[in-house]
């Protein structure tokens, strides 16, 4: 298994001449197709195998739309809760290795174990809390095969079974079957609780509910039927359906009888769960102001005499506030629009001037974005520094690259009357952003200056733009 | 926005109702306005603010985004809740949320303008101003989410015109974004005030009107910025 071959998805393709079977099977195995419908056909004659085999797959295989959206909708249920869960510990916890059976229960051996699949999962886990990226690619697939090669055992005890009566040896089908339907049913009933269980912990996406519903009816199927088969000992219809009828009877009063208690039960977990969660809400909120908004509360108080230090305080708070309350847990951190916000933040402690930042659009940090955040850091200082106001910045990302304007209502200056000496201007922001492909604009006058930068998307290539 | 409209000079006055749960704020906020500015009634919940803008039928109401009471449905509930009114008296968005929900959501509702609690006295002064004399008020911020919201490319001929902003209407929403009262958009462009307004009342229009998927995807998915 660990050396499973890179293949391409056995799906059924839309190249087809009947149900695009044998197309798929070709492109899978990477043989010709003629060769595989040749092969087919033949086999159509060998006692109707290959059209058994056809119709099989036709049945079994997806086609490459439906692969595309269950893989898709996959990571819902067996993925996440792998990542986010803690290892179930399990008992043994046996060496890391892809052996699907052996956390299976012994007694499951006989049947093909659904249950298993997650076992399987957990078990081929290192012991090692952490699991590596690595590991959890590792285990979706091994889940993947454990499946197909559950189903695989199963058939091949069928088949065996069927082999040995041919043979003549006798097999005792009478209790056998109802039995193997009895724990194939629990073992699909159960693993649907499994999944419930582990989805509802994690998220409740109701993505799979109806498959789930169907999976326990087809459980709860498999187990009345073994259950009556094995009771009834295979006698006549007759009693078969007394015996049907009278247990339906029992459940069903049985239900109705506790219905209420179960009702009742389950709102007060899900109360309860929901004040749970309510209650960690609270006290994270509350460690979070205490922290923060409180602690800056009191320095406020003690520093009222100085308006400078108590808008400065009140300023750097209410950035903070915001960045806590309005984050967006979806957006990835550490890209252009914050790296400005944070720049701006600093010149805001700094100086004290408020910087207002508005951003639209956002693009990851490279090398060249770096320049950009560092040329627009030093025209903040500046624009605090000589306009004294408030200092607007605008960040603008879009397919043609990245400007950045800041501007303030200072009493503006000339760039040619800026001392030669000086290097704040000229190097900071001008040079820098030509020496990697960008421009600076100043525009300034009695209302205020502005600062333009421009770092255009694609220019890294030409030669001297990366620094 | 530094200069009050110019009206206040005329001597006009402008009737507006507060709307705010905090009575601290408030009472800052009426002694920070200019005393052409007249408060005729204030409220702190949803249903208050709904009886008082019935009772005084101001001008200008001052809301805030955020309100108890009602459905839970803050500011917007007011507005849809004074429906009736809103020919008459034209709602100023105010708050502290930096929320792009939120704003997107009073603007849809049929506010005239969004500012932040932060600026000046003068400054609301002149926005209440605007608002009345039918324009748009928008701070930077809402003139980022606008641009967020319905891109930064013009619009081509083929696309519904409430879908996309033209180029001109671009230009005076990143002038906006970048910080620039209207007076300064207009000389940057060398157009009027006057056409600098109509431009941002288009588009509110379009943010009002637009049922562009991507907006309502935009203002979902943006819930926090």
């Amino acid at each position: 298994m660990t050396t499973a071959p890179v293949r391409p998805p056995l799906v059924r393709s839309s190249d087809r001449l009947i149900a695009g079977v044998c197309s798929g099977l070709a492109v899978h195995l990477g043989w010709p197709v003629r060769m595989v419908r040749i092969g087919m056909v033949v086999a159509a004659f060998a006692g109707g195998a290959g059209l058994a085999f056809y119709a099989w797959l036709w049945i079994m295989v997806p086609t490459a739309d439906e692969n595309a959206k269950r893989n898709a909708r996959r990571p819902a249920s067996p993925i996440a809760p792998a990542v986010s869960l803690p290892p179930v510990s399990l008992q043994s916890g046996p060496p890391p290795g892809p052996v699907p059976f052996s956390g299976a229960d012994p007694s499951f051996s006989a049947v093909p174990p659904p249950s298993g699949e997650y076992d399987a999962g957990t078990v081929s886990q290192p012991p090692a809390p952490a699991a590596a990226p690595g590991s959890t690619w590792f285990r979706i697939r091994s889940m993947r095969y454990g499946k197909e090669i559950l189903l695989g055992a199963g058939l091949l005890l069928v088949a065996a079974i069927l082999i040995a009566r041919l043979l003549g040896v006798e097999v005792p089908l009478g209790t056998l079957i109802p039995a193997a339907a009895i724990l194939g049913g629990a073992a699909i009933a159960w693993m649907q609780l499994d999944e419930t269980r582990r989805a509802g912990l994690v998220d409740k996406t109701k993505a799979d509910q109806a498959g789930g519903w169907a999976r326990l009816a087809a459980g709860l199927a498999l187990v009345v039927a073994g259950v009556l088969v094995m009771v009834s000992g295979s006698g006549s219809w007759q009693q078969t359906w007394l015996a049907l009828l009278a247990s339906v009877a029992v459940l069903g009063g049985v239900a109705l009888v506790l219905l209420p208690w179960g009702l009742k039960f389950w709102r007060d977990l899900e109360t309860e769960r929901a004040g749970r969660v309510r209650a960690t809400e609270r006290a994270e909120i509350a460690a979070h102001l205490h922290d923060s908004v409180l602690q800056t509360l009191a320095l406020i108080q003690r520093r009222a005499g100085n308006e400078h230090d108590v808008v400065r305080l009140a300023r750097a708070q209410e950035r903070e506030l915001r960045g806590w309350l309005f984050k967006d847990p979806a957006r990835d951190a550490g890209q252009l629009s914050d790296r400005i916000k944070a720049a701006a933040a600093e010149v805001e402690d700094g100086l004290g001037n408020a910087v207002d930042v508005v951003t639209v659009g956002d693009t990851d940090m490279t090398e060249r974005h770096e320049a950009l955040v560092q040329a627009s850091r030093e025209a903040m200082l500046n624009a605090a520094r000589h306009g004294g106001g408030p200092v607007s910045v605008y960040l603008e990302v879009s397919d043609g690259g990245a400007e950045v304007f800041v501007k303030d209502r200072g009493p503006g200056f000339e760039l040619s009357a800026v001392p030669q000496d000086r290097l704040g201007v000229r190097e900071s922001i001008i040079g820098r952003m030509k020496r990697h492909g960008g421009n600076a604009a100043i525009n300034s006058g009695p209302d205020g200056t502005e600062v333009r930068l421009r770092l255009p998307a694609d220019v890294a290539d030409n030669g001297e733009g990366k620094s | 926005m530094t200069t009050p409209a110019g009206a206040s000079a005329a001597g006009r006055t402008v009737r507006v109702v507060i709307v705010d749960d905090h009575a601290i704020f408030r009472s800052g906020l009426k002694a920070d306005l200019d005393p052409s500015v007249v408060v005729v009634g204030e409220a702190g919940t949803v249903e208050q603010a709904i009886e008082v803008i019935a009772a005084a039928r101001p001008d200008v109401v001052l809301l805030d985004v955020h309100l108890p009471g009602g459905r839970g449905g803050g500011g917007r509930e007011v507005i849809t809740g004074s429906a009736a009114l809103l020919g008459t008296t034209r709602f100023l968005a105010l708050s502290v949320s930096d929320a792009a929900e939120d704003v997107v959501a009073v603007i849809r509702a049929g506010a005239r303008g969004y500012v932040t609690k932060t600026i000046s006295g003068a400054e609301i002064t002149d926005a209440v101003f605007r608002v009345a004399g039918g324009d748009a008020v928008f701070s930077p911020r809402l003139a980022g989410f606008v641009l967020d919201a319905f891109g930064t490319a013009p619009a081509d001929i083929a696309d519904d015109e409430l879908d996309k902003l033209s180029a001109r209407e671009l230009e005076v929403m990143r002038l906006i974004a970048r910080g620039y009262s209207y007076k300064e958009v207009a000389k940057e462009l060398f157009i009027s005030i006057k056409t600098v307004e109509t431009h941002v009342s288009a588009v509110l229009r379009k943010l009002q009107l637009s049922s562009r998927h991507e907006l309502t995807k935009w203002a979902a998915e943006r819930r926090l910025l």
